[in-house]
């Protein structure tokens, strides 16, 4: 648009410039002609008058009067014409005065509305004065012809610069729009997506930049991913073991003396809990490359709810949900774990699950987790998001995963929800789980 | 083969006399296998070892067994090949055992054919409660003196009769056995339980493979799918076995 108002000032300034030179070298060129032609025209006039003895509006007529102008005489104090209506008060006291003073001279003037040029010439001394009166309104024609002609190229010009601009813009932003969407798909989850290959020689260089920064990317990436599937797999294996072999152990509890019971239920625990670890960290790793919704489906929120509390050993009664029964969508396996995991922190860091809520609230659907532990300090609100932000508060054997809030955090932000950390009503944490309510 | 095995029940005798199903674990990692070797047959199973898919290949053509673990991280021939291959002369239920929980993974798996899946790290108890449920209609089916249940015809066409016979544990296309997997063939006697209704994933999840809340839903989908391809005239448009979006499948005789 820029470039459009600028090719329109500059055709605009350079029609203006045109039209005044030319103008003025017109109007220049005629007046020196009128000029010539009126002293002709006084010479043979005089030449007339003087030789053949006739009278002036026989010379006069002889002498070829302009073209819708005249030419006027005054001798010896009289007034001559050659077109009637066109006399003595056509000429400008100004002018008058200047002949009889014996000088030529011309002057422009607006006579029945049209520009007229009159040129006067004084002759034998001063006895007779010489006017032409010579009408301008043909040059007046040609210029405003070519006023025209000028505006109209000027608009020309600049719709020419307009369009010539919006395709030149056009062309530079092209690339630059197709590398943001390029840019755009990749971000949504389309690592795959490159930029076409180009024959313009002034981008070839951008899209093969480009193009190699997100191959790196996603090696990057995909090595990343292929070392946690790597971990985890190396990891399941040992674990694998581990766990069955303590659930042998475990049916032979009662044939064990009391010590070997108690060191199996160390382990069985604390296996447990790298378990937990394991399965959050390989989460964490899923989620950050972008988690997969692709089996989400409608989920009855109170039922998930009672499996999460059965799962975790904790009585159905701590359930209490407020609404008719409510329906989200999404994955059933992420979103207990999402819960489980707000169920876990109750009772890690905040001495005992009080209650689980559902609430509806227009849209939305919270679910309220209370603890009645000491609550989590206001500046720390923020904080307790955070991957193994417990661990640089470790407290023990008391201590989670460190994963287990931010991985909810995370689940549910990706589900379209939201989680917030506040104060319970008299003591203890309360965490609140926001999600959209699923279309019936 | 393919009939016979569902009423298998060769091999040691169990704790409470009844013969012992006989198992074939196969798995790379020493461990692992072992574990299972000793929790399974705590449980009462005859259990076979095999480390790769060719041995595994070579124990089930020599003494074909009744169930079937397969990891399908396997060096060589991986755990893919090992269930196509036995999938191409029998039924016998497969669980698949993967330390990997990508979809992509466990879909391939049951796609080759596996009728359930167990993902690392697992308990015996877990995987004992699988085998139990892929089991649990082959022998309600041949259970003596139990009313048997009415043949019902799925497909009434001149050119392609085709017969679901609960009792005997057959469908018939004419005069021909169609080869299903037994839970595939569970699954459609679920499904013929209520011709004409329609029956949610989680419902079947619960019936065929005694699955909970938290059951994977994909397996009734890709159950389904392998279904189709034998039961219907065109998989790609199926007819018969019909899916009702959002709310489960349905059975059209047609």
């Amino acid at each position: 648009m820029v470039f459009g108002g600028g090719a329109l000032l500059i055709s605009a300034t350079l029609a203006a410039s045109t039209f005044v030179i030319a103008r003025h070298y017109l109007l220049d060129q005629r007046q020196q002609a009128a000029i010539r032609q009126t002293y002709l025209d006084a010479d043979l006039v005089h030449a007339r008058l003087s030789s053949s003895g006739a009278r002036i509006p026989a010379a006069l007529d002889a002498a070829d009067p302009p073209q819708g102008g005249a030419l006027i005489v005054r001798r010896d104090g009289q007034w001559f014409t050659t077109a009637l209506g066109t006399g003595q008060e056509t000429i400008p006291a100004g002018l008058r005065q200047r002949i009889r003073s014996g000088r030529p001279g011309y002057v422009r003037v607006m006579v029945d509305g049209s520009p007229t040029m009159i040129i006067g010439v004084p002759s034998e001394g001063t006895r007779t004065e010489f006017y032409r009166v010579t009408p301008l309104t043909e040059l007046d024609d040609t210029l405003r012809a070519l006023s025209t002609v000028l505006v109209f190229s000027a608009c020309l010009a600049a719709g020419a610069g307009i369009m010539l601009g919006l395709w030149a813009s056009r062309k530079v932003v092209q690339p630059l729009n197709l590398v943001a969407s390029t840019a755009a798909e990749i971000a949504g989850g389309q690592p795959d997506t490159r930029l076409p290959a180009t024959e313009d020689p002034e981008l070839t260089t951008l899209v093969g930049s480009f193009n190699s920064m997100v191959d790196s990317l996603q090696q990057r990436v995909e090595s990343d991913a292929r070392f946690a599937a790597d971990v985890g797999h190396e990891l399941r294996s040992p674990l694998t073991t581990l766990v069955a072999s303590v659930e042998l152990l475990e049916q032979h509890r009662r044939e064990l003396p009391a010590r070997a019971v108690q060191a199996i239920d160390l382990v069985s625990g604390d296996l447990a809990r790298l378990q937990r670890l394991l399965d959050n960290l390989l989460h964490m790793a899923r989620t950050d490359a972008g988690l997969d919704l692709s089996d989400r489906a409608p989920v009855p929120l109170r039922e998930l709810l009672l499996h999460t509390l059965a799962r975790a050993g904790k009585p159905a009664r701590l359930l209490r949900d407020e609404t008719t029964g409510v329906t989200v969508h999404g994955d059933k396996v992420l979103l207990e774990r999402a819960f489980a995991n707000l169920v876990d922190n109750a009772d890690r860091h905040g001495e005992g699950l009080v209650a689980i809520t559902v609430q509806r609230d227009e849209d939305e659907v919270l679910v309220v987790v209370d603890d009645e532990g000491q609550g989590v300090p206001v500046e720390d609100r923020q904080r307790i998001f955070e991957r193994f932000a417990t661990s640089r508060t470790a407290r023990g054997s008391s201590s989670g995963t460190g994963l287990g809030l931010s991985l909810a955090e995370k689940t549910l932000s990706a589900h379209g929800g939201t989680l917030w950390c506040t104060d319970r009503p008299g003591r203890g944490a309360r965490f609140v789980a926001g999600l959209p309510v699923a279309a019936p | 083969m393919w009939a016979s095995q569902r009423q298998a029940t060769r091999g040691r005798l169990c704790h409470d006399g009844r013969m012992a199903a006989r198992l074939l674990v196969v798995e790379d990692d020493d461990r692992i296998r072992t574990v299972l070797r000793l929790g399974l047959e705590t449980e009462g199973y005859d259990v076979a070892e095999a480390a790769c898919t060719e041995d595994a290949l070579e124990l089930f053509r020599a003494n074909p067994p009744d169930l079937m673990i397969v990891d399908l991280m396997l060096g060589g021939l991986d755990g893919f090949a090992c269930i196509r291959e036995v999938r191409r002369t029998s039924d016998l239920p497969i669980i698949v055992v993967s330390a990997r929980t990508d979809t992509h993974d466990i879909v391939a798996g049951l796609e080759a054919g596996a009728d359930d899946y167990v993902t690392k790290p697992f308990q015996i108890k877990e995987i004992s409660a699988r085998l139990r449920a892929l089991r649990r209609r082959t022998a309600s089916l041949v259970t003596p003196g139990e009313q048997p249940a009415a043949d019902l015809v799925l497909d009434s066409g001149p050119d392609r009769r085709l017969v679901l016979s609960p009792s005997r544990g057959t469908v018939r296309c004419g005069d021909e056995d169609l080869h299903l997997t037994l839970t595939e063939f569970n699954l459609l006697c679920e499904l013929a339980t209520a011709p004409g209704r329609v029956m949610s994933r989680q419902l079947l999840l619960e019936r065929v493979w005694d699955q909970g809340f938290f059951g994977d839903e994909r397996l009734v989908d890709v159950h389904i799918r392998r279904l189709r391809t034998k039961i219907e005239r065109d998989p790609g448009a199926p007819r018969m076995v019909v899916t009702v979006r959002g709310l489960g499948y349905r059975l059209d005789p047609q």
